[in-house]
């Protein structure tokens, strides 16, 4: 048989090596072939939808766990659903209970619920007092456990276990960083509104574990968080002019950034926590400087006569955005970090001030005045795409969750009452209010804890 | 000079014969009554295998309602199947789980729970593990169906041309004097045999309209598809599934797209989620040879 074929491919002139290349590259054709033509492609298109998950109380390690167990379970459920990309399911539905975590759950009783993924865990106070969360990721259709892991912590800060769960369910489901390990620091008000009272503060990102960090005799205002989250630096008006300060959570001590003439304001650090960048003010107005926290070096990057205010870095620390009003109304500028030639960025109507740039480098967050409303808008890093996620009788001071997904500000009704703070999808949709104790506003973001 | 003339007598003469010839001979043609049809009915006026059966007539040829028509008769018709098949796909779907993890997790559960963080992450793998495992060997088994159906699609294909030469002269006709009690009645299990409707291109039936439709309809029921935020850059999840008749899934679907982002990861993901939830199927059992087989393809697209 194979002298035949031999004999029949040296009569075509084909030689043996042809023969071989030639079924190689068939082959090679039909195996693309096969996908291409042998099977017909149906699309499927649809509009995205949050996705059904149960997070039932995570089993008591101990019985003296069972109260921790149900906390870090609403804990998670309340997380996933202030996101809007998922939609837990009512325990009360519940079919099953879970009794041990390290046990697939019966997942007919989870298909008849219509979950698509279950989080089982457990909390248990070990031998040394501390305390660990273990939970584990479980796709219902495949049977599959998708993720899982533990955490020790001191039990007082059961909430970060949580949090830390959360951010893994939710990375793991919708393919994106999470944010919910996370603080936020803000300005709370309280009393009338012409004696307000405004007290640095700091919180979960969920509003839970209120703290506040000064007493509330001076007037504070724009917080920001180093990227360690360790410190703070923000601006007060004591006796003198404002100043900028640096506060550190951890001890409790203060120093004032700088000592210069006239106000300093308007302070963030940069993104690798060197330096704080922040506006001097020179006679009616007021230009950017930086300073390095180490050599206690100031370095200016403007020199305009105009204001100009409200920086932030880029992620990368290789560019700033800022407002300035050098061209008549105030207006959004981008700028290498090291200074030189600003390009303005906005250009629709009104005015535009506090821009913040987003963690993930994509969009500058911003608030815009015009036609008697402020609005919480944002915009590509070259001034495209504008899209304004909330407007209102006033809306300010933008700031970007850990992932650039969410942003937060806050609304001030007006009237006898005060401001709260809400949060966003930069997509505009899905406005929740922030739980606060009283008032809030300036609310500041801090990269994720761990 | 009369060689002449009467040499040009001739040509001229000749001419005038040969033309005038030439015109008698063209027959005018019978004219033929002719009903505009569409290209696919047309198509399936060629089965002539469709008798004047009344109760099976029209119930294929009308585009959409006519399916659901056609698997209401089936069922009708096959009751046995449905209700055999019905129970199976849910106690196979419960079957898996309950068997691989009941047993293991006791003895797990009392040796790892006090283990590092590492029996978590090892559990999860073996099953991981096991369903690729299983779906290439199905897949590896799947193969030979695969050329079968292409071969047994092959042959009928070199056959259309011939009939497509027989079909235009004298088979129109006779189909066309015929048409009011035959054109559409094309039904029943008969198709099967017939399956190669596409003649005019020689190319396989293609009615994934129709039961790509229904497909799609189902399948979103389950389909959670994930956020993609702004500015996300559109991507596909495809999948290659095998059905049973019964509309159950023959094996796990085999993704077919390496996911190149996470938010790719999490759409292929959704998708493999809905294509097991939503299971069993209904489809046109007319159409199975079509959808025993085929590509779902998650897109992200917002609408």
């Amino acid at each position: 048989m194979s002298r035949q074929h031999e004999t029949t491919s040296a009569q075509a002139g084909i030689g043996r090596r042809e023969v071989l290349l030639g079924l190689a590259s068939s082959a090679v054709i039909l195996g693309s072939a096969q996908r291409a033509f042998g099977q017909v492609r149906v699309p499927i298109t649809g509009e995205s939808a949050p996705i059904p998950i149960a997070v039932p109380n995570f089993v008591a390690g101990t019985p003296a766990d069972g109260e921790v167990g149900a906390g870090v379970a609403q804990v998670i459920t309340n997380n996933l659903k202030r996101s809007g990309l998922f939609a837990p399911i009512d325990p009360a539905a519940f079919i099953e209970r879970i009794t041990d975590s390290d046990r697939p759950p019966q997942f007919a009783n989870w298909k008849t619920l219509n979950a698509q993924a279950v989080v089982v865990g457990r909390v248990t106070r070990q031998g040394d007092g501390r305390l660990k969360g273990e939970f584990r990721l479980w796709d219902v259709q495949t049977g599959q456990q998708i993720a899982g892991n533990q955490y020790v912590t001191s039990p007082e800060y059961w909430r970060r276990i949580a949090h830390i769960i959360s951010d893994r369910v939710y990375e793991q489901l919708t393919g994106e960083k999470g944010y919910f390990d996370s603080r936020v620091v803000f300005v709370d008000e309280s009393g009338a509104a012409d004696r307000r009272v405004k007290r640095l503060a700091l919180m979960d990102q969920d509003g839970a574990n209120v703290r506040y960090l000064t007493r509330g005799a001076d007037l504070v205002l724009t917080p920001r968080f180093s990227p360690s989250t360790q410190e703070i630096t923000y601006m007060e008006f004591g006796q003198g002019d404002p100043r900028v300060y640096l506060f550190n959570i951890e001890t409790g001590q203060r120093e004032i950034v700088g000592n210069f003439p006239g106000m300093s304001f308007s302070p963030r650090f940069s993104p690798d926590g060197q330096r704080i960048i922040m506006s001097l003010q020179q006679g009616a107005n007021s230009n950017l400087f930086v300073m390095d926290l180490r050599s206690k070096t100031t370095t200016r990057l403007t020199d305009t006569p105009a204001i100009d205010t409200s920086p932030s870095y880029a992620p990368d620390g290789s560019r700033l955005c800022f407002e300035s009003d050098r061209g008549g109304k105030p207006q959004i500028y981008v700028m290498a970090a090291t200074g030189g030639a600003a390009q303005r960025i906005s250009f629709g109507d009104g005015s535009y001030s506090t821009p913040v740039w987003s963690p993930r480098g994509d969009y500058i967050a911003f608030t815009k005045q015009g036609g008697g409303q402020f609005a919480i808008g944002i915009m590509k890093t070259d001034g495209s795409g504008e899209r304004i996620l909330s407007s209102g009788f006033h809306n300010e001071g933008p700031t970007f969750a850990p992932n650039g997904r969410v942003v937060m500000f806050f609304r001030d009704p007006g009237g006898s009452s005060g401001p709260s703070l809400f949060t966003v999808d930069i997509s505009g949709r899905n406005e929740q209010r922030v739980p606060t104790p009283g008032f809030a506003s300036d609310p500041a973001w801090s990269p994720l804890l761990s | 000079m009369a060689a002449s003339v009467a040499l040009h007598v001739l040509v001229i003469g000749w001419g005038l014969v040969s033309f005038s010839t030439r015109a008698f001979e063209s027959h005018p043609e019978e004219s033929v009554t002719v009903d505009v049809i569409s290209a696919s009915a047309f198509a399936k006026a060629g089965m002539k295998t469709g008798k004047k059966d009344n109760p099976k007539p029209l119930v294929e040829k009308v585009a959409e309602a006519k399916p659901v028509d056609d698997a209401v008769g089936k069922i009708s018709e096959k009751p046995p199947v449905v209700t055999e098949t019905a129970p199976p796909p849910t106690p196979k779907v419960e079957d898996k789980p309950v068997e691989k993890k009941p047993d293991p997790p006791k003895p797990v559960a009392e040796a790892k729970p006090k283990e590092e963080p590492k029996p978590i992450e090892k559990k999860p793998d073996p099953p991981k593990i096991d369903p690729i495992a299983e779906a290439l060997k199905k897949e590896e088994k799947k193969p030979p169906p695969k050329p079968q159906a292409q071969a047994a699609a092959k042959p009928p294909e070199p056959a259309k041309p011939k009939a497509e030469r027989v079909f235009d002269q004298s088979k129109i006709a006779m189909l066309l004097n015929k048409q009011d009690p035959t054109r559409q009645a094309v039904t029943g299990d008969a198709l099967n045999s017939n399956a190669a409707l596409g003649l005019a291109k020689g190319a396989a039936a293609d009615n994934s309209a129709t039961w790509g439709a229904m497909f799609k309809d189902q399948v979103k029921r389950c389909w959670k598809k994930p956020d993609a935020g702004i500015d996300m850059q559109r991507v596909e999840a495809e999948f290659a599934i095998k059905l049973r008749k019964d509309g159950t899934l023959e094996s796990m679907p085999v993704a077919q797209t390496s996911p190149t982002s996470s938010y790719q990861r999490v759409l292929l993901e959704s998708g493999l989620r809905a294509i097991i939830a939503c299971a069993p199927y209904r489809l046109p059992a007319v159409f199975f040879e079509e959808w025993k087989y085929f590509a779902p393809v998650f897109d992200s697209k917002e609408l």
